[in-house]
């Protein structure tokens, strides 16, 4: 635990009474004990999710650069930005990605994801597979990485979510497909996402209604209680449903009245550092995370959003459009983690920064087995929209991650530096990211639950394996 | 070396002596702090010397306590949270132990009184200390649920059933004189011990997990023995490994079962027997299944005899239970309550107040039969709730996974139409099994772009909803490798998942294909054949002609037990998609489907049969553990509290406040051509089983419709709570409704009454009404009624169906 003394008091009190506040048994804070065992190196993970397929070869594994002329051949070219060095000896990043590349010597770089092999490539397949480690569809619902989380260690500070999802709005094309791993599954839906969908208008859900006065909320409040205390519940008392409902709307109204809802609100946040994260929607997501971790957070995701064919999703223009995600990332994610290591609690966090597979230009899915094809791609680039990694590229993949007890400057894994890029060193693959997250959380990888009488574990059979390498 | 070596075992020794430590400081400083208790007002009493010497002693002991600890943690194989707590308690109890220790030498020697206060008060924290640090202690020797599972709510209670038909005592004495047992005998023991190595052993010790390199789930493995050699010796039980290990004091170290406890002295004595007897393994034996298996075949059970003046058959057959049980019945509930129950039961609404007003005045005497059947016969409303259970269960939805590449077809018209016309249950099966272009939705399932998991394709999801939803069997075990919690093999599966395939499917063991393919058959050949030359439409057509006739009662006793659980608040069988468990009343079951059938399997009958027995009409039961509801002693008393659904709380705040939805909400307009004719109305507000799902309904527990859901969860959490306190649509809608009251209701005492009316069901008692007057003030405004709505709807006798 990172936080100093003060805090330490400050947060516990608070977080004991508000658990005592909502007759959380203690049985319940302590429910966790199975799924955990004490060699855990991290309390918090927050998620930095590049939603749409984040090209590797453009971003943190630059190969051969290649700028743009008129009638170039495609198949010349692996990286459409210049390559620039980072804080670490002989390890380049990709153009616009300077200030993440200064920070590299906190966290440890990994070039060698492996996506899933799911043929005909849809964006939200992969990612629902990234998400719950489970290849759709599955006859049971799965739960999302950050329910398991929820549901084995429970809010950090019991009156913060144990969590959050940040930046994703499920009224896009695909929201349907995105919902369907946004959830606890067969977990329950106590331990599903609290959703933030619009970071500036976080605070919002976690205080009274928009254009409630705090003593209209209050005065409601008491009402409610005046009127249970009269309804005659004797008759109907003393039950699990009541019990819950009233257990719930009491956890509610701490949440909302807590000085740690103040988290949520993003204008408390001194101008300077404010300014430096507002990038956009993501900068202001990654602010809101470092707030909320710094509160007792859980498990944050934050999202650049997916949208198809937005964000890192280019069919086209690809260079054009890196241009705008780097700066939109590259501020944000290096303060979130010089934040985290000012105040502490690096330590104790652990960052990733992922996307459900990358880009090439020429090879579709995998180079030995191409799938079918869903971007056209001339031989000769004529038009500098079609510069740029268009096509879905399985086979190799960049993570980023910091904190939490993961190794300090190191790099994992390797790419090819002729196409095709795939990894041919320390592959790595998302059962192994799980278990390398449960890991440094210590949650036991037995960990699992009947379902339908079927043990349904964290990572398929409860196979995956820990990349013990990545921790220090 | 040899030193290394030597401190090794000792320290490994001295750990081990932890647990026979621990209960000295326990011991005495817990006594002495109760000693202490009493020296209260004089400080120097008598017992003075004594507590001196038991806190000494005492926090010696804890110290030493302490260290052997430490030294079991370093060589033992403890770890996980429960250890982290224990240690941590007992060390810092041993630290406290010290201190109480000091402070009373300084009191002792150096006179310093002032100190008392301190002293006690480290004295009881210690006291306090000691009793955590050895709660925790004892939860990691003899595990968490070592008290309470012996509880008989604990989900963990042991079940004595499973050898409850197996008259051990008399076998015994029977087979006693005999050295060899007969053909018989050796089936029925061997069956026997088959379930107990089954259900306490496979689990490790199976195909899955292998440990020690021993499996006991196959004659030929079992003898086999393990990495250390055979573990059953024929005629030898006390040189057999396996007798050896399970006969062991419950807290050595290689007891087993490891896990889950040590199994009962009579399990133990018929494996001891069995072995004894030569551990017969006849061949005949492995056919005899372990796991229980509910009768295929319908039973008409000859209905107990009339009493009590009880007539409806559903009341006979409680009647015969509660004489067994020794259960008295309790005066029926009144017409406040049942005609709450019935509305919200079978058509999602709550009674008007005019509907309270002309029930209550209602002087016939079977006015509750008639009211039950006026509500069945609003075909709308009767549909448009039932709508939401068969969504649920046949993954009908009108967004979701699937649609967004043409993988999946909504079936809502079919389905109310279907609901509407109160099809015969068979034809309904049968249209949705063999389908039309409409009711296709639901086999034909969701088809995701790309490679799926074989045991994830369109067919395999087919044969797994068909069973799961109308035959009450879990197939998805099956349809990955052999079940092991039940007698389903791989081949099964896929035999039956080929009715739905247009060529034979390559079966898949956990999803490698292991070159081996089966023709299309039924899961029971009792219920006929298919032609697996046949097309899928045919194979379908004589699958849907198999399922429904009377003679699978499985399918009718599904149903009947889906619709029961509906009402009633839990299944006669639990889950209810396990079918296979005992339901507390097998001749109820049995005798509801049987009738069922002959009633032209008439879903509004079977309601109407259960909403008017005295057996709906008993108080509510309510529980505090879900535990309790799901456990198989459970006993019946009377329908256990629901709580309303999503759909259900939403259509009352559409019906009494305002309506949630708008028009453009409407996915699916039942009223369409009745409108364009002007036959109808338009109803005054969209039921939420029109609507889309969204954030609002998900967080009330609307299921997204991926996979087959059949039950919801009635538990509220924090997510739902914030979704009712600052959700931005529910209070929109609270807003918009406390206008429309306002503008409605001018006198402020009017409208209290009449939200209480509408809501609740009755008048506010004068505390209420004072309370709401209070908050509304002499003229109150559109917040304040908000206000109240809000506070009311969210109050458990308005959410929960007692």
């Amino acid at each position: 635990m990172s936080w100093n003394r003060r805090d330490f008091l400050k947060n516990t009190s608070a977080a004991t009474l508000a658990a005592m506040a909502a007759g959380i048994p203690l049985t319940n804070l302590l429910s966790s004990c199975i799924g955990k065992n004490n060699t855990s190196t991290a309390d918090t993970v927050i998620l930095l999710w590049m939603a749409g397929g984040m090209a590797h070869t453009d971003t943190f594994d630059p190969k051969k650069y290649t700028p743009f002329t008129k009638g170039m051949q495609a198949n010349s070219v692996l990286s459409t930005f210049k390559s620039v060095p980072t804080i670490l000896d002989g390890i380049n990043f990709s153009e616009g990605l300077e200030s993440i590349g200064k920070v590299m010597d906190k966290g440890t770089l990994i070039r060698s994801y492996k996506a899933g092999d799911m043929g005909h490539i849809l964006h939200s397949r992969h990612q629902y597979h990234w998400h719950t480690c489970y290849k759709p569809p599955q006859s049971v619902s799965a739960p999302h990485l950050g329910s398991w989380i929820a549901k084995e260690l429970g809010p950090l500070n019991p009156v913060i979510p144990a969590f959050i999802d940040i930046g994703q709005r499920f009224t896009l094309g695909e929201g349907e497909e995105l919902k369907a791993f946004h959830t606890a599954g067969f977990l329950g839906n106590e331990f599903g996402p609290f959703l933030i969908p619009d970071p500036s208008a976080g605070l919002e859900s976690v205080q009274p209604p928009v254009g409630m006065s705090s003593s209209r909320f209050e005065k409601r409040n008491k009402l409610y209680y005046d009127l249970i205390s009269k309804s005659p519940l004797g008759e109907y008392g003393s039950d699990y449903q009541k019990e819950s409902l009233k257990r719930s709307m009491e956890q509610a109204y701490i949440l909302l009245k807590s000085p740690e809802a103040k988290a949520f609100d993003l204008s408390q946040e001194p101008k300077e550092s404010y300014d430096i994260y507002n990038t956009g929607k993501f900068g202001l997501g990654c602010l809101m995370a470092r707030r909320l971790a710094e509160q007792g957070a859980r498990f944050i995701s934050v999202t650049t959003e997916y949208e198809p064919f937005k964000g890192w999703d280019t069919h086209d223009n690809g260079y054009t459009r890196l241009i705008d995600m780097k700066k939109q990332i590259d501020g944000p994610i290096a303060q979130l983690i010089k934040d985290l290591e000012k105040s502490g609690r690096l330590d104790r966090t652990l960052v990733i920064l992922a996307s459900e597979f990358s880009r090439d230009m020429m090879v579709e899915g995998r180079p030995d087995a191409k799938v079918q094809e869903q971007v056209e791609q001339p031989d000769v680039i004529q038009d500098i929209k079609n510069y740029g990694m268009h096509r879905h590229f399985t086979e190799g993949g960049s993570m980023l991650m910091f904190g939490g007890g993961i190794k300090k400057g190191s790099v994992y894994g390797k790419t090819a530096d002729e196409r095709p890029c795939k990894t041919i060193e320390n592959p790595i693959v998302i059962d192994q990211v799980h278990q390398t997250i449960y890991h440094a959380l210590g949650i036991s990888p037995d960990t699992n639950y009947l379902v339908e009488k079927r043990p349904f574990y964290t990572t398929p059979d409860g196979l995956g394996k820990p990349v013990l390498d990545l921790f220090a | 070396m040899l030193l290394q070596y030597l401190a090794f075992w000792l320290w490994d020794f001295l750990g081990h002596l932890h647990p026979l430590a621990v209960h000295f400081p326990v011991a005495l400083l817990l006594f002495a702090a109760i000693l202490e208790l009493f020296t209260l007002k004089n400080f120097n009493s008598k017992l003075r010397h004594g507590i001196d010497a038991l806190i000494i002693a005492g926090s010696l002991a804890g110290i030493i306590s302490a260290v052997l600890g430490w030294l079991l943690y370093k060589n033992g194989d403890y770890s996980g949270n429960v250890l982290t707590l224990h240690q941590w308690i007992g060390f810092t109890t041993a630290a406290l132990g010290v201190l109480t220790l000091i402070s009373l030498y300084q009191i002792r020697k150096k006179d310093k009184f002032k100190q008392i206060i301190v002293y006690r008060g480290l004295l009881f924290f210690t006291a306090i200390g000691v009793s955590v640090a050895g709660h925790f202690g004892a939860n990691l020797t003899h595990g968490g649920d070592f008290l309470t599972s012996t509880l008989p709510w604990s989900k963990d209670h042991k079940e004595t059933k499973p050898t409850q038909k197996f008259d051990f005592v008399a076998f015994k004495a029977k087979a006693a004189d005999t050295t060899k047992l007969d053909k018989k005998q050796e089936v029925e023991l061997s069956t026997e011990v088959r379930a107990i190595l089954a259900h306490n052993c496979y689990k490790c010790h199976g195909a899955e997990k292998v440990k020690g390199d021993l499996r006991l789930d196959g004659k030929h493995v079992a003898f086999k023995g393990g990495e250390n050699g055979p573990v059953i010796i024929p005629g030898k039980p006390e040189e057999s490994e396996l007798y050896k290990r399970i006969s062991l004091p419950a807290d050595h170290e290689d007891i087993m079962p490891s896990k889950g406890g040590k199994l009962s002295q009579k399990d133990i004595d018929i494996v001891r027997f069995w072995i004894a007897k030569g551990a017969p393994w006849p061949e005949d034996g492995s056919k005899a299944t372990v796991f229980r298996v509910a009768k295929l075949e319908p039973r008409n059970p000859v209905l107990p005899a009339t009493s009590n003046n009880l007539t409806n058959p559903v009341d006979l057959w409680t009647n015969d239970y509660f004489k067994k049980n020794r259960i008295s019945w309790p005066a029926l509930v009144d017409d406040k309550i049942y005609l709450r129950r019935i509305y919200l039961d079978i058509i999602g609404l709550l009674p008007t107040p005019a509907d309270q007003d002309a029930f209550s005045k209602d002087t016939r005497p079977n006015k509750r039969a008639l009211w039950v059947k006026k509500l069945l016969s609003l075909d709308n409303d009767y549909a448009l709730h039932w709508l939401s259970f068969w969504n649920d269960a046949l993954r009908n939805d009108y967004s979701g996974t699937g649609y967004i590449t043409g993988g999946r077809f909504n079936i809502t018209d079919w389905l109310f139409k279907s609901l509407k016309a109160n099809k015969p249950y068979d034809q309904f099966v049968k249209e949705l099994i063999s389908p039309t272009e409409q009711s296709k939705g639901f086999v034909e399932g969701i088809k995701w772009r790309g490679v799926v998991n074989s045991s994830q394709r369109t067919e395999m999801q087919a044969a797994q909803n068909v069973s799961q939803v109308f035959l009450g069997l879990n197939l998805k075990c099956a349809s990955c490798h052999n079940s092991f919690i039940s007698d389903l093999k791989l081949e099964d599966a896929y035999a039956f998942a080929n009715i739905f395939a247009d060529t034979t499917l390559e079966i898949n063991r956990c999803d490698k294909p292991i070159g081996k393919f089966v023709d299309a058959r039924m899961l029971w050949k009792e219920l006929g054949t298919i032609d697996a030359k046949a097309s899928v439409a045919e194979k379908r057509k004589q699958l849907a002609e198999n399922l429904v006739r009377p003679e699978d009662g499985r399918l009718y006793r599904t149903i009947v037990n889906r619709v029961w659980a509906q009402l009633m608040g839990r299944g006669l069988v639990e889950p209810v998609d396990i079918m296979d468990n005992e339901p507390w009343s097998q001749d109820l079951l049995d005798w509801m489907a049987f009738n069922f059938v002959a009633k032209k399997a008439d879903l509004k009958e079977l309601i109407y049969q259960i909403a008017t027995s005295n057996t709906y009409q008993l108080p509510s039961i309510g529980f505090k553990e879900v535990a309790m509801v799901n456990n198989p002693n459970y006993k019946f008393k009377g329908m256990v509290r629901k709580r309303m659904s999503a759909e259900q709380f939403t259509d009352v705040v559409s019906s009494v406040i305002t309506p949630v939805f708008v028009d453009s909400n409407l996915r699916y307009n039942p009223f369409a051509e009745a409108i364009k004719g002007k036959l109808q109305a338009k109803p005054t507000f969209i039921r939420a089983s029109l609507v889309a799902n969204n954030g609002f309904l998900t967080a009330l527990g609307r299921p997204n419709r991926e996979t087959v859901a059949t039950s919801r969860e009635s538990q509220a959490n924090l997510l739902q709570a914030l979704e009712l306190t600052n959700g931005v649509m529910f209070n929109n809608v609270l807003k918009t409704g406390a206008e429309r009251w306002k503008a409605n209701y001018p006198n402020t005492d009017v409208l209290i009454k009449e939200i209480y009316l509408k809501t609740l069901g009755r008048e506010p008692a004068e505390n209420e009404f004072k309370v709401a007057k209070q908050a509304l003030g002499k003229s109150p405004d559109v917040d304040a009624i908000q206000d109240l709505f809000w506070a009311i709807v969210l109050l458990p006798e308005f959410q929960i169906i007692y």
